[in-house]
């Protein structure tokens, strides 16, 4: 297997999937009506509800979707099972449940007036249903940053090319956003100077990683070089699992990586949060098509860069610490999840989205088309690690792109550090902002119960000091596949409602009904096992040496894992019902109020 | 040909300068819904200003009233707030 064979396999399943069913569905079950006002139109107050041409809308809603989960995902599957399965569920899953999810999302809101899920669940199914998605929203996102503040410290840490590049992004983020809303300078101009001078600060990377290595010495020789905090990992010595030391410099890239967020989450959207991610755009963007191009010539141009590496086929149960369990069912389905299906995609393209189309014929091409390309990142990340065979999963993603993109002349040692600091660019600049959807999610949630929540100060350091928490039990490869599992119920949880929608107007609903079945009941397992993983690989070995740290978050992961099953439990019970009741009898056109006598 | 250099023009615009033009109409907007709850707040319940600087006010103001008023009485959800559009999964 080589990478352009790969890519080809993945232009054809954009194409037939999108020709062959996608547009099956919309012609045959949906119906687009291009003469039907759309709420953009019905309700346009220039802000939310506003018609948006279909072209704008394509790139909006694919880099609001675009980001770290297909990539993290690719690379932790590949790692555990071979490239095999990966690919062939990243395939499956985005040609017959992701595009479906993605865009049914869309067509549901269109079709509600606007309506969120939420929303349209509060309505059709039962009005507990929207409490328990406050739940799902707020766990969900403790899980996330915990996974990706563990990855981005330890890439920190032990790649010293990667620090200079990213303190360069910010400052360039925050310069960005004073030359845009401050001195009203253009926007060409101020993208080509902030991109471009971190462009040039990540290449130096390698130059000044010295300093770096000289920081990280210095600090781990506050302690005498001893760690801070013991563990027991069932992630290392090859997923054997030992004791693994978290060492002060781990600890000083995670408070580095949490005052960011810090930053990202109480300063102004435009002042930090919005600017920054921009200037990461370009990097990642930039990263990402040369890497699509270069693996599609690397046969031709570079072939040593091109083969696939790691193994097709690792099995069907690969051991994962002492005494774990892995199936590659359900646990592939959960831990690749952008790429294939998101249920992430499905809440938020009801709403940022949904509210611009400007006619019902552009909802398959801006939501089914934005996920089947995001399935092409996936792929992206897949091939990667699949031809990097150095080191842990994260290195080997960075090698493996680094070869790709030094197809196009770049000396390898520079394409690579430009890999690493885009993989943990694209992770940074998402987790400061999810910092920040967890002030205003806790705020929401629990700001009348307990009123210092309304701080930002305090909402942020709480959401900090349980991510921390989280971080040092060390195992973020469970904490993946937990976010992974509550991601994935999330999409089975948008399918059972676009399901319960399409009986109660009387459609077909099987193209939406089967796979809201089949990750149901996937996603419920999986986060069943993962409980069971934590419980017997982290939870028992590191209650049995007396270490209460990694207990308390051990402990607290099994229980975020139960609550997402029981909380999914009731959405499917109270939608089951609802399923009933609309097949019985179909619900009634909305009439208008009768006038008063 | 200038159709598709014009497709790839708005693709790439939805993807980067869409957003900027998206938050400042948002900031506008805000700060547009504080005029007029301070200045023609009779008309949902929150009297602020004498009626008599709210009706030299008005002309100015009609065209917006509409929009404002379905804007204000809209239930909105906790994903609806700036934060959550730029949160790329």
């Amino acid at each position: 297997m080589n990478t352009f064979v790969a890519v080809l396999l993945g232009a054809l399943t954009v194409y037939l999937a999108y020709t062959g069913y996608a547009r099956r569905v919309d012609r045959k079950i949906i119906q687009p009506d291009p003469n039907r006002a759309t709420p953009a139109k019905l309700y346009m107050d220039g802000v939310d509800f506003i018609p948006t041409n279909r072209n704008i809308l394509y790139g909006y809603h694919f880099k609001s979707i675009a980001a770290a989960g297909p990539i993290v995902g690719a690379i932790v599957a590949a790692t555990l099972w071979g490239w095999l399965p990966a690919l062939i569920w990243l395939i499956l899953g985005v040609s017959f449940m992701g595009w479906a999810s993605d865009y049914s999302a869309i067509v549901l809101s269109v079709r509600n007036e606007g309506n969120s899920l939420s929303a349209v669940a509060h309505r059709l199914i039962a009005p507990r249903t929207r409490i328990i998605l406050f739940v799902f929203i707020f766990f969900y996102l403790l899980l996330i940053v915990g996974a990706f503040v563990g990855i981005m410290a330890a890439v920190m840490n032990g790649a010293p090319q990667a620090p200079f590049g990213i303190i360069m992004l910010t400052a360039m983020g925050v310069l960005l956003g004073q030359m845009l809303y401050r001195w009203r300078a253009g926007l060409v101009g101020a993208t080509l100077l902030t991109v471009g001078v971190t462009l040039v600060a990540i290449l130096l990377g390698p130059q000044v990683q010295g300093i770096f290595t000289s920081l990280n010495g210095a600090i781990n020789a506050l302690t005498g070089g001893q760690p801070v905090v013991t563990y027991f990992d069932p992630t290392a010595a090859g997923f054997k699992g030992a004791d693994t030391k978290i060492m002060p410099s781990f600890v000083f890239w995670a408070l580095a990586i949490l005052a960011f967020c810090y930053a990202g989450s109480v300063l102004p959207i435009w002042r930090f949060a919005q600017p920054v991610v921009y200037v990461g755009f370009w990097i990642t963007a930039l990263s990402m098509v040369l890497g699509l191009v270069g693996a599609a010539l690397a046969p031709w141009v570079k072939p040593a860069v091109a083969q696939f590496t790691i193994p097709a086929f690792k099995g069907w149960n690969p051991p994962l610490g002492p005494s774990g369990l892995m199936p590659l069912w359900p646990m592939l389905f959960v831990t690749i999840a952008c790429g294939a299906i998101s249920g992430w995609h499905a809440l938020f393209g009801s709403v940022g989205t949904a509210r611009q189309i400007e006619n019902e014929t552009d909802m398959l091409p801006v939501g089914g088309g934005s996920m089947l390309t995001e399935f092409l990142l996936g792929l992206l990340a897949l091939l990667a690690v699949s031809v990097g065979s150095k080191g842990a999963p994260v290195a080997a993603f960075a090698t493996g792109l680094g070869g790709f993109i030094s197809v196009f002349g770049l000396d390898i040692r520079y394409a690579t550090s430009l890999a690493f600091v885009a993989f943990i660019v694209i992770v940074l600049v998402v987790t400061q902002l999810i910092f920040r959807v967890m002030r205003v999610t806790l705020t929401e949630w629990l700001g009348e119960a307990i009123p210092p929540l309304r701080s930002q100060q305090v909402s942020s350091l709480l959401s900090i000091v349980l991510a921390l928490l989280l971080v040092l039990t060390g195992t973020w490869i469970y904490l993946w596949q937990l976010f992974g599992g509550a991601n994935q119920l999330m999409a089975a949880l948008a399918l059972l409602l676009v399901t319960v929608w399409l009986v109660s107007v009387g459609k077909s609903w099987y193209y939406a009904g089967l796979p809201m079945i089949f990750m149901y009941v996937t996603t419920m397992a999986a986060n069943l096992v993962t409980a069971y993983n934590l419980y017997v690989n982290v939870f028992t070995p590191n209650i049995a040496a007396g270490r209460p740290l990694p207990v308390i978050g051990a402990g607290l992961m099994v229980l975020v894992a139960l609550l997402l099953v029981v909380a999914a439990a009731f959405i499917g019970y109270d939608g089951w019902r609802a399923f009933a009741r609309y097949q019985r009898q179909p619900a009634r056109a909305p009439r208008p109020a009768p006038a008063r006598g | 040909m200038t159709s598709r250099w014009g497709a790839l023009r708005d693709l790439l615009y939805g993807m980067t300068g869409y957003e900027f033009a998206r938050h400042a109409m948002q900031i506008r907007h805000e700060l547009e819904s504080v005029f007029m709850v301070v200045t023609m707040g009779d008309l949902i319940g929150v009297p602020v200003l004498p009626p008599y600087y709210s009706l030299r006010l008005l002309p100015y103001v009609v065209p917006q009233i509409e929009t404002w008023k379905r804007h204000m009485v809209r239930r909105k959800e906790l994903w609806e707030k700036p934060e959550y559009d730029l949160l790329e999964m």
